[in-house]
């Protein structure tokens, strides 16, 4: 009895801190602002099964994915057995659940089996961090504090999996020595047991009652110290893969505010008339914590400091300022600081501190590529791109900063329509002497032509002198194969797109509908184009803004042409030429377009080979996010020459691109390596026209 | 203290510019209008300047001479941060009318340091700053690639041939400024958008008609010609062209 | 009735622009069957005020400074203006640099003289007064007409060739009576020496990575130093650090207009031209016939860089001689 009231004790004690720190991270949610409505419960929950259950993205790192997923695993199993503990502590029972039959024992036996493996897999992680150097583990925010969280963290565990052993070992020895039967099935313990021989029935009953109040006081103490530990994730990692952003990852959220700005300046009757509202809308973008959204500060709670995103972020790699780990972990740290001053002091309290500039500098944010490697490295769905943006729309927005190149690509963007400095009427240079009439919207009004598709040739396509060889081996594939096209030439301007990934949301809102409308009024349904930034954009974002079109990339309507038989090429052409494959953040990661490139190669050569990181694990080229305008901010080296030596490695004498910025960076690497005879840097679309049989 | 901006409303510099009928002006179909980039510039200086004056520079004042299609580069200017603006309503004949209207704005008004871009980028005039300090009477400096208040006082930094100098003057003076005068120019900030679309944009009608010059008619520059390959056998030939048919050594 | 031409003086020293003014003046005092009166204010020495009429001048001017010493737009104005009544000037010559740009609308409004900036060429006509000067950027020229009696006009640099035509005329030395007094302090003065700052400068030899590597920029230099050029080049350069990062020339580099852009071994991307496509002249060397460089230069040579630019310099040093 006495037993039942000290344990019920306990237990209120437990709950009530636990309500406690509950209330406390309410109460900072409440500050949060929204994020998206939670809709596709039966997508969530799939996911939920995939990545949280089934720890598939943990996988991606195969060895220590798997230990990392018996731990959870286990951890799951386990808690059948500790939802036993509590009842039988409250009520003064044991092993109550025993009457579950078959089912039981099942689970205690898992448990018992995973209270080993899970052992073994903590002192593994414990090995790694205590002696040997993992460079993920080290960083500027890898405090002191978070080390010894982790170590303490790991060995809470790893006592928590000790006394669990030593408590059902106890136990079979107890029954056992009084002849009693055995409630479960213990494949380990019962050996222990077995083993410790020499221990009485009171031995073994005071090894059973110590374990007992250790594990479950373990418990206890371990689910209350989760919350202010990085191993929060135990809670929340569940909870935020079923609350995902379930958006592609080249999309970005659109702005309405902003919408609601732009609509009025575009309208020649409301341009210079006050809006209806007579309040001024909430800050633009995020500077401190209460503009965050509340994924973000789940994001942040739920965060492990794994560093498996910022391992694999391109700008850290090559030794710039910026971490996606570190931008979780402050976001975490400021609204522990902010936090309990705002509920003290009320929403709007100011401590002269904030996010950006006190705990995240304007050279980490400006560093970012956008190629979305850490969103799609964490293993439990953080989005660490999302917040990036919105700081990057704080600076630009509320404060007009961002670096000087930037706000010249702005300047141009709205003067002249593309990020470089050139007039519209050159945008069809890249077809002189083509050799075929090559169909234009703006020309065809009054004859019957009605094109099947527009080709969107894009601002490098037009202006950049590589690229514009590529735009015109393209339509020259398309005239061959006697597709239903033509391009807007002259009338084409900026998707919008680096406005958008710089933070500039009123410009590419501004392009965006101005495309929209100029497309519609053409009557366009199906947009073919060859770059990447812009297929992401019209494909994922302009919906948002009214533009609805169904979007294909050069490479996939190639791919399905090959596929179907209309387009014949020749095998025997570069049969034996090696070939490789850079994969474009922005038709890759974004959009999961990783096969058709790879379809289209292997139908070229038999000598393709695969750069050691592919697919959803390849290294961008440096050119996203703005960073093809710009200087490249301080660092140890450069993403580009990382990149082309990665591609060198694989022997390849064509490196193969589908994407403007990459054929950009990709063609540099090979003149900075001095390999630019013997290796060459083509376009996909350039290698068909190649092997193309006439 | 004020400053006032002279802004001039110019092509975008990328623009072909092709010639309308008859050739006495450019054709302005599909042209986007910019603010004059020396004087974008210039705002921003202006800006940085006042707030940097600790409350000393009260406001900076955007002036410009032209119609009512302008208006839209003046809202560009006021969204990038300035406080208000004057349109004189007239159309721009030519440097002097611009100098003599802007100055009766500045009589008026009153302004303590007044800001012209060296040249416009359609005229290319380089005379609207140097015509105005004429018709007041008042100091003016020209070259002028750095303005800085220091101890409570103005330094001017301007280009000699070979060097700097840098000079005070006592206001109320012109300077006239060229490229260097900011790093960059400024964006606009949302916020300054939103407001510019409603501020008041203050219109005064011309105070006189005057005129001295007059264009009649444009003419397109010859064509740049391809490029003349000389044989690398003989690469002083390259030189003595340089120096006798381009004119550049 | 004359044109008054406007000659300034670095320490005293006329330079090459000056004797391009008194030419231009000379020819259009011809045009238009009259003399030409140099003007030159501060310490010119006889001897250099003499060679004014060696290129046209019948009448040759000093003001003394008289303690001005400094550069004031005021005082300036009121000594030409002062002069070119006197001397019932009908025309005014300036060149359209730093303080023919000062000067020139100030004595616009002053003498109530249409002005005609960044002329190139002799008037098209005399009556009307018509001149041709730049407009929009070099993209259009104007036709201007001025229709005061009085006309001012400042000759666009490097655009009129120097022709002697000497008058053997004596300058006379002139105070000023003036009463108008100086408001200009100067603070601090810095003159640059050695190397020309790229912004600044007139002519630029720029390197590529067609140079190999940075042992051979030598030449360069050479071919820099003599032409009194500043030096730059493309950024891979500047990224392998064969030349200082101040160097870098293009899109995320320094954006530069000097008359003469001499090109070595740079290919011609887009980002490096979109820092140097509005030079007035641009010459390419390069040994690839294909270099998109060549589309935007006027004068070329296909060629090892190596090779010619050594013979470049010899060339301009027998130029020199």
């Amino acid at each position: 009895m006495a037993r039942q009231i000290i344990f019920a004790l306990v237990l209120i004690i437990t709950l009530a801190v636990f309500a406690f720190t509950v209330k406390r991270l309410a109460g900072f949610f409440s500050f949060t602002g929204p994020a998206f409505a939670v809709r596709d419960i039966r997508k969530r929950l799939i996911l939920t099964l995939k990545v949280a259950f089934g720890q598939t993205k943990i996988f991606r790192r195969p060895v220590l994915g798997l230990l990392h997923a018996l731990v959870f695993w286990g951890f799951c199993l386990i808690l059948f057995g500790s939802i036993e503990m509590v009842i039988d502590g409250l009520a003064g029972t044991e092993r109550s659940l025993h009457t579950l039959g078959g089912f039981y024992d099942f689970m205690i036996a898992s448990g018992d089996i995973f209270a080993v493996i899970v052992a073994v897999s903590i002192i593994v992680f414990l090995v790694r961090r205590l002696f040997l150097h993992v460079p993920r583990f080290e960083g500027i925010e890898m405090k002191k504090r978070s080390h010894v969280d982790a170590g303490s963290a790991l060995t809470l565990i790893l006592l928590l999996m000790v006394s669990l052993l030593t408590m059902n070992t106890g136990y079979v020895g107890e029954m056992a020595a009084k002849g009693e039967p055995v409630h479960g099935i213990f494949p380990v313990s019962a050996l222990l047991a077995g083993v410790s021989a020499g221990l009485s029935e009171n031995g073994f009953h005071i090894l059973h009652e110590i374990s007992w109040w250790s594990h479950i006081l373990l418990i206890f103490l371990f689910a209350n110290y989760l919350p202010y530990s990085k191993h929060f994730h135990v809670f929340m990692s569940v909870p935020n893969v079923f609350l995902s952003r379930l958006d592609p990852l080249g999309k970005l959220s659109n702005m309405d505010s902003i919408t609601r700005e732009v609509k009025l300046m575009l309208n020649p009757e409301t341009a210079f008339s006050a809006s209806s509202e007579t309040e001024s809308p909430a800050r633009f973008g995020v500077k401190d914590v209460q503009d965050v959204s509340w994924k973000n500060y789940l994001d942040s709670l739920s965060c492990t400091e794994c560093g498996r995103c910022t391992s694999v972020c391109p700008a850290n790699l090559t030794g710039k300022m910026l971490s996606p780990r570190k931008i979780m972990m402050d976001l975490r740290a400021r609204m522990k600081e902010k936090g309990p001053l705002m509920i003290k002091n009320g929403k709007d309290f100011e401590d002269g501190r904030s996010l950006l500039g006190d705990y995240i500098s304007h050279e980490e944010l400006w560093a970012c590529t956008t190629c979305n490697a850490c969103a799609q490295e964490c293993p439990i769905n953080i989005n660490q791109p999302s917040l990036i943006i919105e700081m990057r729309r704080y600076l630009v927005l509320e404060e007009a900063s961002a670096p000087g190149e930037l706000k010249s690509i702005f300047s141009n963007i709205e003067n002249n329509g593309a990020p470089w400095q050139y007039s519209a009427e050159e945008r069809l240079n890249w077809a002189k002497d083509i050799g075929f009439s090559l169909p234009v919207f703006s020309e065809l009004n009054g004859s019957h032509v009605n094109p099947e598709y527009l080709f969107w040739v894009g601002c490098a396509g037009a202006f950049d002198d590589r690229y514009k060889k590529v735009v015109r081996a393209f339509a020259i594939l398309l005239n061959r194969l006697n597709i239903s096209f033509a391009v807007l030439g002259k009338e084409e301007t900026c998707t919008g797109d680096p406005a958008r990934r710089s933070g500039n949301e009123m410009l590419f809102q501004m392009q965006a509908l101005q495309v929209t409308e100029l497309l519609n009024g053409y009557g366009i349904k199906k947009i073919i184009t060859t770059c990447p930034h812009c297929y992401n954009t019209f494909k994922n974002e302009y919906p948002d803004l009214g533009g609805s079109f169904d979007v294909i990339s050069h490479v996939e309507f190639l791919n399905t042409l090959i596929e179907e038989g209309s387009l014949k090429l020749n095998k025997q052409l570069m049969k034996d030429v090696k070939i490789t494959f850079h994969d474009p953040c922005y038709l890759g990661r974004a959009n999961e377009i990783y096969s058709e490139p790879r379809q289209i190669l292997h139908s070229l050569t038999d000598g393709y080979s695969e750069m050691e990181r592919n697919r959803s694990f390849a290294l961008c080229c440096g050119a996203g996010g703005g960073q093809m305008f710009k200087e490249a901010e301080k660092g140890k080296s450069e993403v580009f020459i990382e990149r082309t030596g990665e591609a060198l490695l694989t022997g390849a004498n064509i490196i193969a691109t589908a994407c403007p910025f990459c054929m950009t960076m990709l063609t540099d690497g090979l003149k900075y390596n001095n390999r630019e005879e013997d290796v060459k840097n083509m376009d996909i679309a350039e290698l068909v026209l190649q092997a193309m049989e006439t | 203290m004020k400053i006032l901006v002279c802004i001039s409303n110019v092509p975008d510099t990328t623009t072909k510019i092709k010639l309308a009928e008859g050739n006495s002006s450019i054709d302005t179909a599909g042209i986007q209008w910019v603010i004059n980039p020396w004087d974008e510039l210039s705002l921003t200086r202006a800006l940085e300047l006042k707030e940097a004056s600790g409350g000393v520079i009260k406001s900076v004042t955007v002036a410009h001479a032209g119609p009512v299609s302008s208006e839209p580069t003046i809202r560009k200017a006021l969204a990038i941060g300035a406080d208000d603006a004057v349109r004189v309503n007239s159309v721009a004949k030519d440097s002097f009318s611009v100098a003599f209207e802007l100055s009766e704005v500045i009589k008026n008004d009153g302004y303590d340091i007044i800001m012209c871009g060296i040249e416009s980028s359609d005229f290319n005039g380089s005379a609207v700053g140097g015509m105005i300090s004429e018709f007041l009477g008042i100091p003016s400096v020209s070259s002028v690639s750095g303005i800085s208040f220091e101890n409570g006082a103005i330094l001017i930094t301007r280009e000699i041939d070979g060097g700097k100098e840098t000079v005070k003057v006592p206001s109320p003076f012109v300077a006239v400024v060229q490229k260097g005068i900011a790093k960059e120019p400024r964006i606009a900030s949302m916020r300054g958008i939103m407001s510019a679309r409603t501020k008041q944009i203050r219109v005064v009608e011309p105070a006189g008609d005057v005129r001295l010059t007059e264009v009649v008619s444009y003419e397109k520059p010859a064509p740049r010609a391809a490029c003349r390959f000389v044989d690398p056998e003989n690469p002083a030939l390259l030189i003595e062209l340089l120096q006798n048919e381009a004119r550049v050594l | 009735m004359s044109i008054l031409v406007y000659t300034e003086n670095w320490e005293g020293k006329f330079k090459k622009l000056s004797f391009e003014l008194v030419s231009y003046a000379s020819a259009l005092a011809e045009m238009m069957n009259t003399s030409v009166t140099a003007l030159s204010i501060g310490s010119a020495g006889t001897e250099e005020m003499r060679k004014l009429g060696t290129y046209g001048a019948s009448k040759i001017i000093n003001i003394a400074d008289g303690g001005v010493g400094v550069f004031d737009t005021r005082v300036y104005t009121d000594i030409i203006a002062d002069v070119a009544l006197k001397e019932g000037a009908t025309v005014l010559i300036l060149s359209n640099n730093i303080s023919g740009k000062a000067l020139a609308p100030r004595l616009s409004v002053r003498l109530k003289a249409g002005l005609g900036s960044g002329v190139s060429r002799l008037p098209l006509s005399l009556d009307p007064f018509i001149v041709y000067k730049r407009a929009y950027s070099g993209n259009a020229y104007a036709h201007l007409i001025i229709r005061t009696d009085v006309r001012i006009l400042t000759l666009a640099q490097n655009s009129f060739v120097m022709k002697e035509n000497p008058t053997g005329a004596e300058p006379e030395v002139l105070k000023y009576e003036g009463a108008v007094k100086p408001m200009t302090e100067v603070a601090e003065r810095s003159v640059q020496t050695g190397r020309m700052l790229l912004t600044d400068a007139g002519i630029v030899v720029s390197g590529g990575r067609g140079m190999k590597s940075a042992e051979n920029w030598g030449p360069l230099e050479e071919l820099a130093s003599l032409l009194g050029a500043a030096t730059a080049c493309s950024r891979p350069v500047s990224d392998e650090g064969w030349r200082p990062h101040e160097e870098h020339t293009g899109q995320t580099g320094k954006i530069i207009a000097p008359d003469l852009y001499l090109a070595v071994g740079i290919s011609g991307a887009t980002q490096h031209l979109a820092g140097v496509s509005s030079s007035k002249y641009i010459v390419a060397i390069n040994n690839d016939k294909d270099a998109p460089i060549f589309e935007s230069a006027q004068y070329g040579i296909v060629g090892d860089a190596l090779k010619v630019v050594p013979k470049l310099v010899e060339a301009v040093k027998a130029l020199k001689k």
